[in-house]
């Protein structure tokens, strides 16, 4: 009786596991995942039958991931039904998260070997995604003009590019700024500073803001870990060194230098302080300081301003200026980034028509005008000039803030390494700015603990 | 013995004591048959989505696995790194401590002075029994985090209470020795379950005592003490088991109220571990934290266990 008993729940058991075995497919184990992603020889096996594809199209479903607000996922949708409209043997399957979710959502479907055609990328993890092999590069299809880019300045390029060969294209461009609200300054007879401002004129700025307003200069978006990086590019450094395997620069003093000013801002009331800024800290547009009338200035990239003003309501006036520069800089610390990318992953089956699909995306003036440049200024010189002229006038002052910045920018620093992720989450808030701001440790402590955990972290690159 | 006993039970009465034993196993074979039929959609998805990955994660907390691309084998490394050079894990560790030590309390405490409350049969008290247990099915939700945030927040509900009589109320969330309270008063505020179950215990306490008690000229505090407590023991350490676990699997609030911060004040473990297994995507190091969690859990009920023979006091006969 008992055998039986023990075969029966056996037959249950390898049922169970058969069950498990017919999901393979979508989720193998970790550890095929690289070996699940397609060998990069197939774009060529693809690019040498397009002909035939071209004579007689036959259907092909491009899937697409991509990050944004609501807006974005109406617009997106609305461009992709224009595009199968012209092209009727192509149709989308779509899908769409906000930030917060996408990486979730695309390791996993990286990890179970499941990565739609088409994915939007981020120059953060550009470097991550093109080490893994998860992307194909695009060069045959630049070459060949399927992906049309003869109208796409290089260095717009560029920040696709890995070791010549491009990976991704950007879907517009951005820079970092200042919001400056004109009336507050104007209220307070102050001038709009100049573009190439320094950190030391934002500091004097700042305190008479505090004097004469009373409101709070900036909101609590100053000891972002974007700053410390383009803090160091300004000294023609990198947060991190070439390979992105230690941090990239030797002088903690730019750094140290830069949290003093914080925390001087921070007693004279011209920033809020360390407690009150977690209340506003990764706050919506709608949530910053600077729209809820507390703040004089905002800190955004130039791609978020359109939210910002937008949630600021009628009736108020802003104006950009680039990011401050150290007084002892080299260069600017402001830089053209791109805002996010288009990339073809390396298990799609349909590249070619994945292509075609980007450079309708980047050079049609019909579908970007859809677009609005939600996604940053477009790279393309004629669709940018197209749109100059039919944009409201708040998009239209980031196209004039980008040209700004383009005549006086830094060159575009590379990637961010794999790891810097964790080093955002698990260092830069937790242990160097939260415990420095609330003077746990001292600033000089602070840069040495950066230092070693940052190290730590980018040294696993090394192998 | 039993067995048998289950087997003639089944059959009821028309079970005959002359049937052979060789029958007897292929009836029962049969019954397990269809018993193991029965439960088979639960015991497939245990294995599939339960046993398996658990199974899997086990060996993953051994690997240095990240979702994206190669793992390889790193031995002890996840728990080494864990134990001796994480301080955000030795933060999280803090942070839960703290919260399951002074929230589990205060919320059984709760629990049990509301339940007493209610225990009478008042007009309408079914709608308060009801009322009271709201907060907790609506508790972990999202809503009420950010109501939370609402009534906490520097221009929020308390903030303007403290204003009417002067006080400049502080930034509750911002402040790192206030921030884990705001949780705690939350977790307080959900007593409903273990109301539920305290309730269901206190009516199974026999009325005679409490008046023999009273003749014995014992008052509202004597009898809670001494007839009340005593006999609801099991009670609260069943709730206090349960709440202990959940305590110290905590979340949501921290999720979505504080993200932990400010200073990681407020890192619940199952909050970091989260943030390591899909924000930074260190799959291995989740899946080693989720097992010292586990055991954790096992040890300090194994603790509870153990120390419940001293207060816990079960009734040995028939009340």
């Amino acid at each position: 009786m008992r055998t039986k008993f023990f075969t029966l729940f056996c037959i249950v058991l390898v049922a169970g596991l058969l069950a498990a075995c017919a999901i393979p497919p979508a989720t193998p184990l970790p550890g095929e995942a690289t070996e699940a992603s397609a060998p990069t020889e197939k774009p060529t096996e693809e690019a040498t039958d397009a002909p035939t594809v071209e004579a007689a199209p036959e259907p092909v479903e491009l899937s697409i991931l991509w990050w944004g607000s609501d807006k974005r996922h109406e617009i997106t949708q609305q461009v992709l039904n224009m595009y199968t409209a012209e092209n009727p043997h192509v149709t989308f399957a779509p899908e769409y998260s906000s930030w917060s979710d996408y990486w979730t959502v695309s390791n996993t479907k990286a990890a179970g070997g499941e990565l739609p055609c088409i994915m939007q990328q981020d120059y953060a993890y550009l470097n991550e995604w093109t080490s893994r092999e998860l992307l194909m590069s695009l060069n045959e299809f630049i070459d060949s003009g399927t992906l049309d880019m003869s109208d796409v300045p290089a260095d717009f390029l560029a920040g696709g590019t890995i070791d010549g060969n491009v990976y991704a294209i950007p879907l517009g461009v951005n820079a970092q700024a200042f919001i400056i609200e004109k009336n507050v300054f104007g209220e307070a007879g102050l001038d709009i500073p100049q573009p190439d401002w320094t950190w030391d004129d934002f500091e004097v700025l700042a305190g008479e803001i505090k004097d004469k307003t009373g409101i709070w200069a900036q909101g609590a978006d100053l000891p972002a870990e974007a700053m410390w990086k383009s803090l160091y590019l300004a000294y023609g450094e990198w947060a991190f060194n070439e390979d992105g395997t230690a941090l990239g620069y030797e002088n903690d003093e730019p750094l140290i230098a830069y949290m003093k000013m914080i925390k001087r801002l921070q007693e004279i009331g011209a920033l809020p302080t360390a407690e009150e800024g977690t209340e506003y800290s990764g706050a919506g547009p709608e949530a910053s300081p600077l729209v809820l009338g507390k703040a004089a200035m905002d800190y955004r990239w130039s791609n978020q301003v359109v939210a910002v003003v937008n949630a600021a309501g009628k009736g108020r006036e802003f104006v950009l200026v680039p990011l401050p520069r150290p007084v002892d800089g080299k260069q600017p610390s402001v830089y053209i980034k791109p805002a996010s990318f288009f990339a073809i992953t390396s298990t799609c089956k349909a590249p070619e028509e994945a292509a075609r699909f980007i450079s309708y995306f980047t050079n049609s003036l019909e579908a970007n005008e859809v677009l609005a440049a939600e996604r940053g200024v477009p790279i393309a010189a004629q669709v940018r000039d197209g749109l100059k002229e039919k944009m409201d006038p708040v998009t239209g002052m980031t196209f004039d803030f980008i040209a700004l910045v383009q005549e006086d920018a830094s060159p575009l620093p590379p990637p961010d390494p794999a790891g810097w992720g964790d080093i955002r989450t698990n260092v830069w808030t937790p242990i160097f700015v939260d415990p420095v701001l609330y003077g746990q440790i001292t600033i000089e402590e602070g840069v040495k603990v950066l230092r070693r955990e940052a190290d730590a972290i980018l040294a696993q690159n090394k192998r | 013995m039993s067995k048998i006993a289950i087997d003639a039970a089944s059959r009821g009465n028309t079970a005959t004591s002359t049937m052979s034993k060789k029958r007897r196993s292929k009836n029962s074979a049969t019954d397990n048959l269809t018993g193991f039929l029965f439960v088979s959609p639960w015991l497939i998805c245990f294995l599939v989505f339960t046993a398996i990955p658990m199974v899997i994660s086990l060996w993953l907390a051994f690997t240095d696995y990240d979702l994206l691309g190669s793992w390889s084998f790193v031995g002890l490394d996840n728990f080494k790194r864990m134990f001796f050079v994480d301080k955000r894990y030795m933060s999280s560790i803090v942070a839960t401590l703290k919260y399951v030590v002074i929230a589990v309390p205060l919320r059984l405490a709760f629990a049990l002075a509301v339940a007493m409350l209610l225990n009478n049969y008042r007009r309408g008290i079914t709608l308060y029994r009801a009322a009271y247990y709201a907060p907790s099915v609506v508790g972990g939700s999202i809503a009420v985090a950010v109501m939370w945030r609402q009534i906490f927040g520097t221009q929020g509900a308390i903030n303007a209470l403290l204003a009417i009589v002067g006080i400049q109320g502080p930034s509750w969330f911002g402040n790192p020795a206030t921030a884990i309270w705001t949780l705690i008063i939350m977790a307080a505020w959900q007593f409903g379950s273990p109301m539920l179950i305290f309730l269901a215990g206190l009516r199974q306490i026999p009325k005679e005592l409490y008046e023999a008690a009273a003749i014995d000229g014992a008052n509202g505090w004597h009898s809670f003490w001494r007839v009340t407590f005593p006999l609801l023991t099991p009670i609260i350490f069943f709730n206090l088991i349960m709440q202990t676990i959940h305590g110290l699997r905590a979340f949501t609030q921290a999720f979505i109220i504080t993200e932990g911060r400010p200073l990681d004040s407020t890192l619940f473990y199952a909050l970091y571990l989260y943030q390591r297994a899909f924000v930074t995507f260190h799959m291995g190091y989740a899946s080693a934290m989720a097992w010292v969690l586990l055991l954790v859990i096992g040890l300090v009920t194994a603790i509870n266990f153990k120390l419940s023979s001293l207060w816990v006091h079960y009734e040995t006969s028939e009340v």
